[in-house]
Protein backbone atom coordinates (compact mmCIF):
# COMPACT_ATOMS: atom_id res chain seq x y z
CA UNK A 1 0.00 0.00 0.00
CA UNK A 2 2.91 2.55 0.03
CA UNK A 3 2.25 4.68 3.04
CA UNK A 4 4.77 6.61 2.72
CA UNK A 5 4.10 8.30 -1.09
CA UNK A 6 -0.15 8.30 0.01
CA UNK A 7 -1.64 11.63 -0.41
CA UNK A 8 -4.51 13.19 0.98
CA UNK A 9 -6.41 16.05 0.06
CA UNK A 10 -9.64 17.23 1.73
CA UNK A 11 -12.25 19.20 0.20
CA UNK A 12 -14.89 20.73 2.31
CA UNK A 13 -18.46 22.44 0.63
CA UNK A 14 -21.32 24.14 1.85
CA UNK A 15 -24.02 21.36 1.69
CA UNK A 16 -25.17 23.69 -1.52
CA UNK A 17 -25.43 21.35 -4.95
CA UNK A 18 -24.20 24.66 -6.65
CA UNK A 19 -20.98 23.37 -5.49
CA UNK A 20 -20.73 19.70 -6.70
CA UNK A 21 -18.81 21.15 -10.16
CA UNK A 22 -15.76 22.33 -7.63
CA UNK A 23 -15.88 18.53 -6.86
CA UNK A 24 -15.48 17.76 -10.40
CA UNK A 25 -13.07 19.99 -11.33
CA UNK A 26 -11.13 18.23 -7.89
CA UNK A 27 -11.63 14.98 -9.15
CA UNK A 28 -11.06 15.39 -12.28
CA UNK A 29 -7.50 16.73 -12.02
CA UNK A 30 -6.63 14.52 -9.29
CA UNK A 31 -7.30 11.47 -11.43
CA UNK A 32 -4.71 12.97 -14.34
CA UNK A 33 -2.18 12.19 -11.60
CA UNK A 34 -3.32 8.53 -11.99
CA UNK A 35 -3.03 5.80 -14.43
CA UNK A 36 -6.79 4.91 -14.77
CA UNK A 37 -8.07 4.72 -18.11
CA UNK A 38 -9.88 7.84 -19.60
CA UNK A 39 -13.15 4.86 -19.20
CA UNK A 40 -12.27 4.53 -16.05
CA UNK A 41 -11.69 7.93 -15.01
CA UNK A 42 -15.05 9.19 -15.84
CA UNK A 43 -16.73 6.24 -13.73
CA UNK A 44 -15.08 7.10 -11.25
CA UNK A 45 -15.77 10.65 -11.70
CA UNK A 46 -19.67 10.01 -11.92
CA UNK A 47 -19.15 7.71 -8.86
CA UNK A 48 -17.52 10.61 -6.96
CA UNK A 49 -20.71 13.16 -7.96
CA UNK A 50 -23.36 10.72 -7.32
CA UNK A 51 -21.38 10.21 -3.28
CA UNK A 52 -21.60 13.99 -3.04
CA UNK A 53 -24.95 14.91 -4.38
CA UNK A 54 -26.08 12.15 -2.13
CA UNK A 55 -24.32 13.75 1.18
CA UNK A 56 -25.40 17.18 0.15
CA UNK A 57 -29.02 16.36 -0.67
CA UNK A 58 -29.51 13.87 1.73
CA UNK A 59 -27.49 13.61 4.39
CA UNK A 60 -27.41 17.58 4.67
CA UNK A 61 -30.36 18.59 3.32
CA UNK A 62 -28.51 21.15 1.12
CA UNK A 63 -28.28 23.15 4.91
CA UNK A 64 -25.14 25.50 3.17
CA UNK A 65 -23.88 26.23 6.99
CA UNK A 66 -23.20 22.45 7.44
CA UNK A 67 -19.82 21.66 4.89
CA UNK A 68 -19.93 18.65 2.81
CA UNK A 69 -16.24 16.73 3.41
CA UNK A 70 -14.43 14.78 0.66
CA UNK A 71 -11.42 13.16 1.59
CA UNK A 72 -9.36 12.10 -1.63
CA UNK A 73 -7.01 9.41 -1.23
CA UNK A 74 -4.07 9.07 -3.73
CA UNK A 75 -1.79 6.09 -2.96
CA UNK A 76 0.25 4.45 -5.90
CA UNK A 77 -2.18 1.79 -6.68
CA UNK A 78 -5.47 3.25 -5.79
CA UNK A 79 -7.74 6.13 -5.38
CA UNK A 80 -9.68 6.23 -2.15
CA UNK A 81 -12.63 8.66 -2.04
CA UNK A 82 -14.32 9.33 1.55
CA UNK A 83 -17.36 11.11 1.67
CA UNK A 84 -18.71 12.75 5.35
CA UNK A 85 -22.24 14.99 5.88
CA UNK A 86 -21.24 17.35 8.71
CA UNK A 87 -23.96 16.46 11.42
CA UNK A 88 -22.25 18.69 13.91
CA UNK A 89 -22.81 22.75 13.99
CA UNK A 90 -20.48 24.37 11.64
CA UNK A 91 -17.70 25.84 13.35
CA UNK A 92 -17.94 29.12 11.08
CA UNK A 93 -21.16 29.54 12.53
CA UNK A 94 -19.94 32.24 14.81
CA UNK A 95 -19.08 34.35 11.59
CA UNK A 96 -20.99 36.08 9.24
CA UNK A 97 -19.26 34.64 6.08
CA UNK A 98 -21.91 32.73 4.07
CA UNK A 99 -19.88 30.12 2.69
CA UNK A 100 -16.79 28.65 3.19
CA UNK A 101 -14.58 26.43 1.19
CA UNK A 102 -11.87 24.80 2.46
CA UNK A 103 -9.15 23.04 0.38
CA UNK A 104 -6.04 20.92 1.90
CA UNK A 105 -3.27 19.79 -0.26
CA UNK A 106 0.01 17.44 0.96
CA UNK A 107 2.72 20.34 0.63
CA UNK A 108 4.40 19.01 -3.26
CA UNK A 109 4.25 21.38 -5.88
CA UNK A 110 2.27 19.40 -8.09
CA UNK A 111 -0.44 20.34 -6.01
CA UNK A 112 -0.53 24.18 -7.36
CA UNK A 113 -2.66 22.89 -10.25
CA UNK A 114 -5.38 21.66 -7.99
CA UNK A 115 -5.66 24.85 -6.20
CA UNK A 116 -5.60 27.05 -10.14
CA UNK A 117 -8.28 24.79 -10.87
CA UNK A 118 -10.36 25.30 -7.70
CA UNK A 119 -9.45 29.49 -7.70
CA UNK A 120 -10.79 29.22 -11.01
CA UNK A 121 -14.13 27.36 -10.71
CA UNK A 122 -15.22 28.93 -7.76
CA UNK A 123 -14.02 32.57 -9.14
CA UNK A 124 -16.35 31.40 -12.25
CA UNK A 125 -19.44 31.87 -10.24
CA UNK A 126 -18.68 34.88 -7.91
CA UNK A 127 -19.48 38.09 -9.92
CA UNK A 128 -15.43 39.47 -10.48
CA UNK A 129 -14.62 41.46 -13.56
CA UNK A 130 -12.44 39.08 -15.74
CA UNK A 131 -9.39 41.24 -14.70
CA UNK A 132 -9.90 40.76 -11.04
CA UNK A 133 -10.42 37.22 -11.05
CA UNK A 134 -7.07 36.83 -12.88
CA UNK A 135 -5.53 38.68 -9.96
CA UNK A 136 -7.47 37.53 -7.48
CA UNK A 137 -6.12 33.70 -9.06
CA UNK A 138 -2.54 34.84 -9.31
CA UNK A 139 -2.35 35.97 -5.37
CA UNK A 140 -3.83 32.38 -4.38
CA UNK A 141 -1.06 30.40 -6.50
CA UNK A 142 1.57 32.90 -4.98
CA UNK A 143 0.12 32.32 -1.58
CA UNK A 144 -0.41 28.63 -2.12
CA UNK A 145 3.37 28.35 -3.22
CA UNK A 146 4.55 30.22 -0.65
CA UNK A 147 3.11 27.81 1.67
CA UNK A 148 3.96 24.64 0.40
CA UNK A 149 8.21 26.01 -1.00
CA UNK A 150 8.87 27.98 1.85
CA UNK A 151 6.22 27.49 4.66
CA UNK A 152 6.24 23.39 4.71
CA UNK A 153 9.51 22.81 2.25
CA UNK A 154 7.62 21.28 -0.32
CA UNK A 155 7.50 18.47 2.87
CA UNK A 156 4.11 16.44 1.78
CA UNK A 157 3.21 15.15 5.18
CA UNK A 158 2.63 18.85 6.47
CA UNK A 159 -0.56 19.90 4.89
CA UNK A 160 -1.13 23.42 2.94
CA UNK A 161 -4.81 24.52 3.93
CA UNK A 162 -6.78 27.64 1.95
CA UNK A 163 -10.13 28.61 2.71
CA UNK A 164 -11.84 30.52 0.48
CA UNK A 165 -14.89 32.63 2.58
CA UNK A 166 -17.55 33.73 0.45
CA UNK A 167 -19.59 36.84 1.18
CA UNK A 168 -21.77 38.87 -0.77
CA UNK A 169 -19.02 41.94 -0.80
CA UNK A 170 -15.97 40.61 -0.84
CA UNK A 171 -13.91 37.41 -0.78
CA UNK A 172 -11.56 36.19 1.86
CA UNK A 173 -8.69 33.63 1.18
CA UNK A 174 -7.01 32.37 4.20
CA UNK A 175 -3.50 30.42 3.41
CA UNK A 176 -2.25 28.21 6.53
CA UNK A 177 1.34 26.83 6.00
CA UNK A 178 2.88 24.66 8.70
CA UNK A 179 6.46 26.00 8.40
CA UNK A 180 8.37 28.22 11.01
CA UNK A 181 6.71 31.35 9.61
CA UNK A 182 8.45 34.78 8.84
CA UNK A 183 8.52 38.40 9.71
CA UNK A 184 7.19 40.41 6.60
CA UNK A 185 9.38 43.36 7.22
CA UNK A 186 12.48 41.19 6.55
CA UNK A 187 11.61 40.43 3.48
CA UNK A 188 13.43 41.88 0.43
CA UNK A 189 11.48 44.81 -1.90
CA UNK A 190 11.39 43.31 -5.19
CA UNK A 191 11.15 47.19 -6.38
CA UNK A 192 14.54 48.02 -4.87
CA UNK A 193 16.72 48.63 -8.20
CA UNK A 194 19.33 46.43 -6.69
CA UNK A 195 16.65 43.45 -6.27
CA UNK A 196 15.33 44.19 -9.68
CA UNK A 197 17.10 41.19 -11.74
CA UNK A 198 16.89 38.67 -9.21
CA UNK A 199 15.13 35.64 -10.13
CA UNK A 200 12.99 35.12 -6.71
CA UNK A 201 11.48 37.15 -4.22
CA UNK A 202 8.62 38.76 -5.99
CA UNK A 203 5.29 36.39 -4.46
CA UNK A 204 4.28 38.28 -1.39
CA UNK A 205 4.59 41.47 -3.64
CA UNK A 206 2.50 40.34 -6.25
CA UNK A 207 -0.26 38.97 -3.90
CA UNK A 208 -0.18 42.80 -1.91
CA UNK A 209 -0.48 44.29 -5.37
CA UNK A 210 -3.72 41.86 -5.96
CA UNK A 211 -5.53 41.73 -3.29
CA UNK A 212 -7.09 45.03 -1.72
CA UNK A 213 -5.78 43.28 1.95
CA UNK A 214 -3.06 41.24 2.67
CA UNK A 215 -2.55 40.60 6.37
CA UNK A 216 -0.28 38.03 8.36
CA UNK A 217 -1.09 35.99 11.08
CA UNK A 218 0.70 33.75 13.61
CA UNK A 219 4.35 34.73 12.74
CA UNK A 220 3.21 34.13 8.69
CA UNK A 221 2.05 30.85 9.04
CA UNK A 222 -1.94 32.08 8.49
CA UNK A 223 -1.76 34.67 5.50
CA UNK A 224 -5.41 36.56 4.80
CA UNK A 225 -6.28 37.93 1.89
CA UNK A 226 -8.92 39.93 0.78
CA UNK A 227 -11.06 41.33 -2.22
CA UNK A 228 -14.08 43.56 -2.73
CA UNK A 229 -16.08 43.08 -4.86
CA UNK A 230 -17.03 46.77 -5.74
CA UNK B 1 1.93 24.54 -20.53
CA UNK B 2 3.23 23.56 -23.79
CA UNK B 3 6.61 24.74 -25.20
CA UNK B 4 7.29 24.13 -28.82
CA UNK B 5 10.80 24.86 -30.21
CA UNK B 6 11.54 26.74 -33.40
CA UNK B 7 14.97 28.26 -35.09
CA UNK B 8 14.46 30.86 -38.13
CA UNK B 9 17.94 31.60 -39.22
CA UNK B 10 20.40 32.26 -35.81
CA UNK B 11 17.06 32.86 -33.68
CA UNK B 12 15.79 30.63 -31.56
CA UNK B 13 11.84 30.92 -31.01
CA UNK B 14 9.92 29.14 -28.33
CA UNK B 15 6.12 28.88 -28.48
CA UNK B 16 5.07 28.64 -25.18
CA UNK B 17 1.04 28.04 -24.29
CA UNK B 18 -0.83 27.49 -21.16
CA UNK B 19 -0.13 28.59 -17.54
CA UNK B 20 3.38 28.99 -16.48
CA UNK B 21 2.83 28.36 -12.44
CA UNK B 22 4.23 25.57 -10.03
CA UNK B 23 6.33 23.20 -11.65
CA UNK B 24 5.82 23.87 -15.31
CA UNK B 25 7.53 27.50 -14.09
CA UNK B 26 10.28 25.10 -13.51
CA UNK B 27 10.07 23.48 -16.68
CA UNK B 28 10.23 26.41 -18.93
CA UNK B 29 13.47 26.97 -17.26
CA UNK B 30 15.09 24.19 -18.15
CA UNK B 31 13.58 24.01 -21.68
CA UNK B 32 15.59 27.53 -21.70
CA UNK B 33 18.72 26.53 -20.28
CA UNK B 34 18.77 23.63 -23.09
CA UNK B 35 18.88 26.14 -25.69
CA UNK B 36 21.83 28.13 -24.18
CA UNK B 37 23.34 25.12 -23.43
CA UNK B 38 22.71 23.70 -27.08
CA UNK B 39 23.64 26.52 -28.53
CA UNK B 40 27.05 27.34 -26.94
CA UNK B 41 28.13 24.09 -27.88
CA UNK B 42 27.48 23.64 -31.23
CA UNK B 43 28.09 27.07 -32.46
CA UNK B 44 31.18 29.25 -33.29
CA UNK B 45 32.61 31.36 -30.75
CA UNK B 46 31.75 35.02 -31.21
CA UNK B 47 27.83 34.21 -31.96
CA UNK B 48 25.00 34.98 -29.51
CA UNK B 49 21.67 33.37 -28.75
CA UNK B 50 18.85 35.45 -29.76
CA UNK B 51 15.68 33.99 -28.45
CA UNK B 52 12.32 35.03 -28.98
CA UNK B 53 9.32 33.67 -26.39
CA UNK B 54 6.20 33.96 -27.53
CA UNK B 55 4.12 34.27 -25.08
CA UNK B 56 0.99 34.52 -26.77
CA UNK B 57 -0.91 31.48 -26.10
CA UNK B 58 0.64 31.81 -22.47
CA UNK B 59 -2.68 32.25 -19.75
CA UNK B 60 -1.00 33.17 -16.66
CA UNK B 61 2.28 33.50 -15.52
CA UNK B 62 2.79 33.49 -11.59
CA UNK B 63 6.04 35.05 -10.08
CA UNK B 64 7.84 31.67 -10.32
CA UNK B 65 7.45 32.40 -14.22
CA UNK B 66 8.61 35.79 -14.14
CA UNK B 67 11.64 34.78 -12.01
CA UNK B 68 12.51 32.62 -15.01
CA UNK B 69 12.30 35.42 -17.24
CA UNK B 70 14.41 37.59 -15.48
CA UNK B 71 17.13 34.98 -15.36
CA UNK B 72 17.20 33.99 -19.17
CA UNK B 73 17.43 37.69 -19.64
CA UNK B 74 20.68 37.82 -17.40
CA UNK B 75 21.75 34.46 -18.39
CA UNK B 76 21.94 35.41 -22.32
CA UNK B 77 22.98 38.81 -21.77
CA UNK B 78 25.93 37.74 -19.88
CA UNK B 79 27.03 36.00 -22.97
CA UNK B 80 25.77 38.89 -25.16
CA UNK B 81 22.64 37.23 -26.45
CA UNK B 82 19.38 38.79 -26.72
CA UNK B 83 15.83 37.62 -25.37
CA UNK B 84 12.31 39.64 -26.46
CA UNK B 85 8.95 39.10 -25.34
CA UNK B 86 6.54 38.73 -28.21
CA UNK B 87 2.65 39.33 -28.17
CA UNK B 88 2.05 39.58 -24.29
CA UNK B 89 -1.26 39.34 -23.42
CA UNK B 90 -3.03 42.41 -20.98
CA UNK B 91 -2.47 40.35 -17.72
CA UNK B 92 1.41 39.18 -18.15
CA UNK B 93 1.93 42.50 -19.72
CA UNK B 94 0.61 44.33 -16.16
CA UNK B 95 2.51 41.90 -14.35
CA UNK B 96 5.70 43.11 -15.66
CA UNK B 97 4.60 46.35 -15.51
CA UNK B 98 4.09 45.85 -11.82
CA UNK B 99 7.74 44.03 -11.23
CA UNK B 100 8.96 47.46 -12.92
CA UNK B 101 10.50 45.18 -15.28
CA UNK B 102 8.97 46.63 -18.70
CA UNK B 103 12.18 48.49 -19.16
CA UNK B 104 14.50 44.99 -19.32
CA UNK B 105 12.22 43.41 -22.00
CA UNK B 106 12.03 44.23 -25.51
CA UNK B 107 8.42 43.66 -25.94
CA UNK B 108 7.19 43.24 -29.67
CA UNK B 109 3.31 42.56 -30.99
CA UNK B 110 4.86 40.70 -34.66
CA UNK B 111 6.75 38.22 -34.82
CA UNK B 112 8.41 39.97 -37.88
CA UNK B 113 9.16 43.00 -35.93
CA UNK B 114 10.64 40.54 -33.25
CA UNK B 115 13.21 38.96 -35.61
CA UNK B 116 13.66 42.45 -36.84
CA UNK B 117 15.27 43.37 -33.14
CA UNK B 118 18.23 40.47 -34.20
CA UNK B 119 18.75 42.84 -37.58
Amino acid sequence: MGERTEQVITLSLPSSMQHVYLLRAVVTEILKETDFNEDTQERINLATIEAGTNAIQHGDREDPDKPTIFQLILTENELIINTADEKAESRHKESETEQVITLSLPSSMRHVYLLDVVVTEILNNLDFAEEIQEQINLAAIEAGTNAIKHGNKEDPSKKAIMQFLLDEDKLTIVIEDEGEGFTRKEVADPLDPENLLKSSGRGLFLMEACMDAVTYEANGTIIKMVKYKT
Amino acid sequence: MQVNVRHKGSITILDIEGKIIGPDALALKSIIDQQIQAFSSETEQGENLNLILNMERVQMMDSTGLGILVAAYTTIRRTEGRVVLLNLGGNIRSLIVMAKLMTIFDCYNTEAEAIGHFL
